[in-house]
């Protein structure tokens, strides 16, 4: 396996790794909400109600996806960059507009 | 795939389309990053569009509901507070981007002649896009949005003739009610975005009729300049500009979730650093700053009506300007510089 | 075991990566949405009711009481005690009623009956009345979810 492949396949192992370890943090933030929200519904008239979120967990689970969501990002702008590149040279090499342009053979 | 494919074709007919985007092309010039500002207009207004829907699950649009039923999203909810937080960025994130397409059609003059009609309908959009700004700011029932709802709808009362008549069609009302509340929440829900989905098809429709205009420049050069594909080069140039925008959205919706004020007291006097929202500031401080009286008229009439002065000459300026490249032009776009360092001046002194 | 040729494309294994990248990144937006659709469950914990209210209740009636967004039924039994049922059908979630003369527990919507202890005895009901655990604290009545 040269080295490219064995490039995809580990991003393709990080992807699937990562996808299923996001998901365990998220399963735990819906077994709290319940028990360590109801306290903040107190809030004293005249005092603002920050929009944080509060439990712990809930904020880590967060931080966590924001940071799934840059590196999917940072992914897919590669993978989408690889795919400009081809679509600009397929265009700079007339690939698209050849075929209008091709001679056509005997019979057509 | 491809008996489905055939299906859907035969019936549809759909490969019209299909044949019109593999056709399309964008120019390439040192502006072409401008016509990026279209689309994530739209990206843009369909997120407002479903977070505005998940909202409107447990917003209760009464007076006793409303400020509680905000806090009962942002608390019980489970990430109620970050689709209000994405709701309230993204319409942020929206009216810049529709400045800053203004803007960049504006100082190219793309609103020449064929395009007359596209700017007629992208400043209605404008105008819906403010509106929908205005109309949500007072949803919350907060004090701050009480008092900015107070002063917006106050504005039109010095407008001799209907004014009076329109301060109370908008308030539903002399003051601002619960009767207020229901009626910006309709407009907010759905006169707004009809308006806008009327507006929007003709002005897409007018888009891809007449193209994507050039600047000047190019135009002068006489002979068709490079251009890119619509798809499938520029499309995914367009996607990699919408996930890096989705990913500042995200990032600044959960870094930085806006809070929500205590209910609004219709007694209470109003509270202090009471402002609108960004994109009303400048209109703000001219407000302020106008003296009490103008040449013998109230100094608030005068204000109000240069800035409808100014909206006007907005709306009409494809027929104002209908000479943009000569000196009547060079004379326009120098007045529109000094508009935006107006608002922009005015926007900042707002702020100190 | 080395195969001679390749299953698929690179073109293919690329389109794969951008799509479930894409999907698993669309996922990440969706899952909030998702989550929030779904709004957590509103039965309380437990709902107290002071003994002053119901001291004077003869054996075999029924007194109402809230227990969250739903009518909660609390019934006298012959030696003093109490038994607290959750008052809605197991058939179709109507709201049932006690019918003090028959001793039983009657289900208007498609005429379902349950006897004096909410075991469903006629009717489409498939279940008996839920029961809540009743219990006596200082000078009320705590009723609770049953474990």
């Amino acid at each position: 396996m040269n080295g490219r492949r064995r490039m995809i396949a580990a991003a393709g192992i990080f992807l699937l790794g990562s996808l299923i370890v996001s998901g365990v943090p998220e399963a735990r933030v819906q077994e709290t909400p319940p028990a360590s929200v109801k306290p903040a519904a107190a809030t004293a008239p005249g005092q603002e109600t920050p929009a944080a979120p509060r439990p712990a967990r809930e904020r880590m689970a967060v931080y966590v996806l924001l940071a799934w969501v840059w590196l999917s990002i940072a992914v897919l702008f590669g993978l989408l960059r690889l795919r400009v590149r081809e679509a600009d040279r397929v265009f700079r090499m007339g690939f698209d507009r050849a075929a209008e342009k091709a001679p056509k053979g005997p019979g057509y | 795939m491809n008996v489905l494919r055939a299906w859907i074709e035969e019936r549809l007919g759909l490969r019209a389309v299909a044949l019109f985007l593999e056709k399309k092309e964008v120019p390439r010039h040192k502006h072409t990053f401008l016509y990026y500002t279209g689309s994530s207009i739209l990206l843009f207004l369909a997120i407002q569009t479903v977070t505005g829907v998940l909202l409107a699950f447990y917003y209760q649009p009464t007076l006793a509901g409303a400020n509680a039923s905000i806090v009962r999203i942002m608390t019980e909810m489970p990430l109620g507070w970050l689709v209000r937080s994405v709701h309230s960025w993204s319409a942020t994130f929206m009216i810049a981007i529709v400045f800053v397409h203004l803007l960049g059609i504006a100082f190219t003059k793309a609103y020449r002649k064929p395009r007359e009609a596209t700017w007629v309908t992208g400043i209605l959009l404008l105008g819906a896009s403010l509106a929908f700004g205005f109309t949500g700011y007072l949803l919350p029932w907060d004090e701050l949005s009480l008092a900015a709802t107070k002063v917006g709808t106050d504005l039109p009362k010095a407008l001799p003739v209907v004014g009076a008549w329109l301060t109370l069609v908008m308030r539903a009302g002399e003051d601002v009610t619960g009767d207020t509340l229901s009626r910006f929440f309709i407009f907010h829900v759905s006169v707004l975005p009809l308006a806008v989905l009327a507006f929007l098809a003709v002005h897409l429709f007018l888009v891809q009729r007449h193209g994507m205009s050039v600047p000047l420049e190019e135009e002068r050069k006489g002979v068709k300049g490079p251009v890119l594909p619509f798809w499938p080069n520029f499309a995914f140039r367009e996607a990699g500009v919408w996930l890096v925008l989705l990913g500042l959205l995200m990032t600044i919706a959960v870094l930085a979730a806006p809070g929500i004020g205590p209910q609004a007291d219709l007694m209470a006097p109003a509270p202090e650093g009471i402002k609108p929202e960004w994109y009303f500031l400048f209109m703000f401080q001219m407000l302020k700053l106008f003296p009490a009286r103008v040449l013998g008229l109230n100094g608030e009439l005068v204000a109000v009506l240069i800035m409808m002065a100014g909206m006007a000459a907005l709306l009409l300026l494809p027929f104002i300007d209908n000479r943009p490249f000569e000196r009547k032009g060079k004379v326009i776009t120098a007045l529109a510089w000094t508009g935006l360092a107006y608002a922009i001046g005015m926007s900042i002194w707002s702020l100190l | 075991m080395k195969l001679p040729y390749s299953l698929f494309s690179r073109r293919t294994f690329l389109n794969s990566l951008i799509g479930g990248w894409l999907a698993a990144l669309g996922s990440a937006f969706i899952s909030p949405l998702v989550k929030y659709i779904v709004p957590p469950t509103r039965e309380p914990d437990q709902v107290s009711v002071p003994l002053a209210d119901i001291k004077d209740m003869a054996p075999h009636t029924v007194k109402g009481f809230a227990w969250g967004n739903k009518p909660g039924l609390l019934k006298k039994a012959e030696g003093g005690s109490f038994i607290a049922f959750v008052g809605v059908c197991t058939h179709l979630d109507c709201n049932v009623s006690f019918v003090t003369e028959q001793r039983r527990f009657f289900c208007a919507c498609h005429e379902g009956w349950y006897d004096e202890n909410g075991l469903n005895i006629a009717g489409p009901p498939p279940a008996p009345l839920r029961r809540l655990a009743v219990s006596v604290e200082g000078d009320a009545l705590i009723i609770k979810k049953q474990a």
